[in-house]
């Protein structure tokens, strides 16, 4: 019985959200940024096979080809769309390598994040009571303070590295998901089918884990969507302080922060490139995730 | 409403405290400063003196003591690389900061509230299309990147504007500020823009979104149909219930502003406490890094209390005694 219910609620659900989908998929913003979407992640995920070179490879690059303006011809012969820079790196080159060093370390912060959000969130919403206060209490006091400023403080302490950029951006995220994932748990909590789970001697984990996780785990979609492209934004950033993703595994951020030295002397594709890159990845995402929001959500559909 | 905030006085003292051990012992465990503070040459017997002096001999938890008893008298210690209190620099460092952060705040509202209204009232508008879809990309660019394309732009393209500093400061009325010289607005106009342009989106995506849900209510329809101008609507029955909500919101965004300072003071090289403490960080300046930090820490925790009082002298359906549910 119980299990006829929750497999037509979660049917209902996907056919809800592939409805949505299917509908909607004829709004330009939404193809367009989800055209774009797939584009950056092809170009993340097939970077080696695309780029024009390897920007890394010492044995490649030559000092002869540094800060080349757009379009100019290399040392060997290929031609720098969008320049080189301080020590002759062709720009479009290191943008797809360091797309691929934001993508992966978003991705994989977001899913992290989310796991152990969603695992607090339930077993606070489950239990209640003094678990449930206190959880949120950690969840309140840490999402009090800026995102920007406690990673800031972790990596100062945990060092540069993408696996500490991952860690500290775990830490900047678990709780948003942890409130997200509660609020929604602690309204199926109180619905039949969890009484009649009780009522049957379930054990909790069971509960937890096969009736209680794929009933609130919709909201977490848009959510997920959302904070991918925060967290591209905030290691972007911690790269662009010096504290994030070191210079030998470049991310967008430290494309970005290497150009910053070039500036003045009017080398603005440095800069330029790689930040448009980074604003059209993040824009996509946002405008993604907002199109999706409002298509999940059944009170804000006209 | 006594007992409240004596409650939260006390756990803001808990927090405080937790933090100062977490960061104490966790900074402890990175690189040693005093490899950093002498030349690598020096003598064996040099370099035990520098550790002798700074108090780096002594086992960790005597160190917390130490810091602790200092940070009750407020002492914080001296910067490794100053040789001052940390506390007197960033007291001395702050003003900048604060004069940023506040320029920021005053332009997020007064862009932001007016585009946000009217986005809400003409919510199908080719108008609000535009400045909703401005605000989703002010939302995606991050900071950093506009502050170095407007540099590019206005001062290295344009020459308009200067790249960086804080430029001359004029006393008025007992505040020592930028905003009172002509050099020093040319000087703050870029990085408060900067600062500023995200909160913009935020604060126009809140007012449009509680312009939408007020201007469904009932009193609206009422206030219609008895005829009242437009303009007497907005300004009469709108503005009143949008504006809390967004002041609660602004009151923490405030503290952000502080926090996201540190990155629009580094690419503009302006000489605020968020500058100071980015370059403790490289230097590994500990009793700068654990200064800042607990003085950010107090700052939220002031302003979270502020904002939880103010919302609860607003709105009596705010239950006060900690409870959820």
């Amino acid at each position: 019985m119980k299990k006829v219910q929750i497999a037509s609620s979660s049917f209902q659900d996907n056919a809800k959200i592939r409805n949505a989908l299917l509908e909607n998929f004829s709004q330009p913003t939404t193809l367009l940024s989800g055209g774009l979407l797939f584009l950056v992640a092809l170009c993340a995920i097939f970077a080696p096979l695309i780029a024009p070179t390897n920007p890394y490879n010492l044995a490649v690059v030559s000092i002869m080809d540094s800060r080349l303006a757009p379009g100019e011809e290399m040392f060997d012969g290929t031609v720098a769309w969008l320049g080189t820079d301080g020590a002759g790196r062709d720009i479009l080159s290191a943008i797809l390598f360091g797309l691929r060093t934001s993508l992966l370390v978003a991705v994989c912060s977001a899913l992290i994040a989310l796991i152990i959000g969603l695992l607090v969130g339930l077993i606070a919403a489950f239990f209640g009571g003094r678990t449930d206060t206190f959880l949120m209490r950690i969840v309140d006091i840490q999402l009090s303070f800026p995102a920007i400023l406690v990673a800031l403080v972790l990596l100062a302490v945990l060092g540069k590295g993408i696996d500490k950029v991952i860690i500290a951006l775990v830490i900047v995220q678990w709780a948003i998901y942890a409130r997200t994932v509660r609020a929604t748990a602690i309204v199926e909590r109180r619905k039949e089918y969890i009484e009649a789970a009780t009522c049957l001697r379930l054990s909790n984990f069971r509960i937890i884990w096969k009736h209680l996780l794929p009933n609130s785990i919709s909201p977490l979609i848009v959510l997920a969507t959302l904070q991918t492209a925060h967290s591209i934004s905030i290691e972007a950033t911690l790269s662009f302080l010096g504290v994030g993703v070191p210079i030998t595994e470049p991310s967008l951020g430290s494309l970005i922060s290497n150009g910053f030295d070039y500036i003045l002397s009017g080398a603005y594709w440095i800069t330029l490139f790689p930040g448009i890159m980074l604003l059209a990845t993040v824009a996509a995402i946002n405008i993604f995730g907002d199109r999706l929001r409002v298509l999940l959500n059944p009170r804000l559909s006209k | 409403m006594l007992a409240f905030v004596i409650k939260r006085v006390i756990q803001s003292i808990l927090v405080l405290f937790i933090m100062s051990l977490i960061v104490f012992s966790m900074i402890n465990l990175v690189g040693d400063p005093v490899d950093m503070l002498v030349n690598p040459e020096s003598l064996p017997e040099e370099i035990d003196r520098v550790r002798r002096d700074f108090g780096l001999d002594q086992p960790v938890h005597v160190q917390y003591w130490k810091f602790l008893t200092g940070a009750i008298s407020g002492d914080l210690g001296n910067s490794f690389i100053f040789g001052r209190p940390a506390l007197a620099l960033i007291a001395e460092r702050f003003p900048a900061t604060l004069e940023l952060a506040t320029c920021a705040l005053i332009l997020a509202v007064s862009v932001g509230l007016p585009l946000g209204i009217y986005a809400g009232l003409n919510p199908d508008g080719w108008g609000a299309r535009i400045i909703m879809g401005g605000s989703v990309l002010g939302i995606s660019i991050p900071t950093f990147w506009l502050g170095l394309m407007m540099i590019i732009i206005f001062s290295v393209f344009l020459g308009w504007l200067p790249v960086s500093g804080r430029g001359d400061t004029a006393n008025f009325l007992g505040i020592e500020s930028s905003i009172f010289t002509l050099d020093g607005l040319r000087h703050l106009i870029l990085p408060a823009i900067n600062l500023s342009l995200f909160k913009i989106s935020i604060v126009i995506r809140l007012t449009r979104a509680g312009v939408e849900e007020v201007m469904a209510l009932d009193f609206i329809k009422f206030a219609r149909a008895r005829g009242l101008a437009s303009q007497r609507i907005i300004r009469a029955h709108l503005l009143p219930n949008i504006l809390i909500p967004i002041i609660t919101v602004l009151a923490i965004e405030f503290g952000t502003l502080i926090a996201f300072a540190t990155v629009t003071e580094s690419v503009f090289a302006w000489p605020g406490v968020g500058k100071l403490v980015i370059d403790a960080i490289v230097n590994l300046d500990r009793p700068i890094v654990v200064a800042y930090l607990l003085f950010v820490v107090t700052l939220f925790l002031i302003l979270n209390l502020i904002v939880d009082i103010i919302y609860a002298a607003l709105d009596p359906r705010v239950r006060l005694q900690g409870d959820r549910q």
